[in-house]
């Protein structure tokens, strides 16, 4: 449902003609592919990463790792989702790399405080950022993106149920620093 | 009344049924509080999707590009290498083949010759070598480079192709142009490329600084 939402936003008209040019090595094949998603990857990137500088870096190796591999893409399925498992994945090993789980931490401590503070009442980007990298990688990618918890599992080396469990508490955390009434 | 958890009113929203959520299902009918907090979560979702496009405040393309033909010559690079080795190894075995004696002649000569520039030649390599690892250690694959530098960078890497396929050609001469003379002009060529690899390791690590990698 959600996947053919994002599969339908950024649909390629002539996808056919530019993969089979850039299979065959045509430069300017590569250059329309980059501009066709250099958007969507770069935010999805750069809602995943937390830098500017992260999220252009996984755009470079996205694209670079496109314009490499668009020998092996088959067209069995949009050329976004392909484009875009490319991009989740880079962005998830540029977690990984960067070893944000100590950030993680910290966050998690400092959570219950802020309970009661309607003072801390924020936006919903303001509240997205404030996840932690893992939960927001796995928020995004599963409620905007579209990936299943299976696909985000695989992509992340862990369970499903690692994926269910960050996005249960991620949406906890959302709704409990957006305001929303406690649930009864 | 127990109501839903946020585990349980997540797995409503999936399109895959598992054990428990036709009975969490059950109770959202009949429910109207988890129906108003399936609502705020479904809101929240639409929300997120809604949030302003984030846009790169540079265009990547001319990075992206530079790293692509960069990619492209150096496999390029590797199987002319690769080429041209086969080729030598043919030709030597040809030339064993055919005047083995010769060869051993050819081979007794040199010895006194070129025994002055031996070990600046060993050398040369040596530290070409070393500036190669510390290339191959940087990892110049996965870093970002803005487009002038991976430009330059190009150029270099250009450069040191080149210079590898006179290095080859001159190794592959004969006798018949003096081993001196073709022994100076190796030394030279090796001489200009660790000049050259010198440069690439200045341009790569000076970025790389610069954006604190």
């Amino acid at each position: 449902m959600t996947r053919t939402l994002a599969m339908d936003l950024y649909a390629l008209p002539n996808a056919d003609s530019v993969v089979a040019r850039a299979q065959a090595g045509d430069a300017t094949a590569f250059e329309a592919l980059y501009r066709a998603y250099e958007r969507p990857v770069y935010a999805l990137a750069r809602r995943i990463c937390r830098t500017t500088e992260d999220a252009e870096d996984v755009m470079q190796e996205t694209f670079f790792e496109v314009c490499r591999s668009i020998g092996q893409y088959r067209a069995s399925g949009p050329l976004w989702g392909w484009v875009r498992r490319i991009a989740a994945s880079k962005a998830l090993m540029r977690l990984r790399r960067e070893k944000y789980r100590e950030t993680d931490e910290l966050q998690d401590d400092v959570l219950p405080m802020r309970r009661d503070d309607v003072a801390l009442r924020m936006d919903l980007e303001a509240a997205f950022e404030r996840l932690t990298e893992t939960a927001r990688a796995v928020v995004w990618l599963h409620d905007v993106e579209g990936f299943t918890h299976e696909e985000i599992a695989g992509m992340m080396g862990k369970t499903p149920s690692f994926s269910k469990s960050q996005l249960s508490r991620a949406h906890q955390r959302l709704r409990l620093w957006l305001g929303e009434e406690a649930m009864a | 009344m127990t109501h839903l958890t946020m585990d349980q009113l997540l797995a409503c929203r999936e399109p895959q049924s598992e054990p428990g959520t036709a009975a969490a299902r059950a109770h959202l009918s009949a429910c109207a509080v988890c129906t108003q907090e399936l609502e705020r979560l479904e809101q929240r979702v639409a929300r997120l999707r809604a949030l302003p496009p984030l846009q790169p405040a540079r265009d990547q393309w001319p990075a992206v590009r530079a790293r692509i033909v960069t990619s492209r010559r150096r496999r390029l690079v590797q199987r002319s290498a690769w080429g041209s080795l086969v080729a030598a190894a043919g030709i030597a075995l040809v030339v064993l083949v055919k005047s083995g004696p010769l060869a051993v002649r050819v081979d007794a000569a040199p010895k006194q010759v070129a025994s002055v520039d031996v070990e600046d030649l060993v050398m040369m390599k040596t530290r070409s070598q070393v500036l190669e690892a510390a290339l191959e250690s940087y990892n110049p694959q996965v870093r970002v480079l803005d487009g002038r530098t991976a430009v330059l960078a190009d150029a270099l890497q250009d450069r040191i192709a080149t210079l590898d396929q006179q290095l080859q050609a001159a190794q592959l001469e004969g006798p018949d142009r003096g081993l001196p003379a073709r022994d100076a002009r190796l030394l030279q060529l090796w001489e200009e490329r660790v000049g050259l690899l010198d440069a690439l390791v200045d341009v790569r690590v000076t970025r790389a600084s610069n954006i604190g990698l």
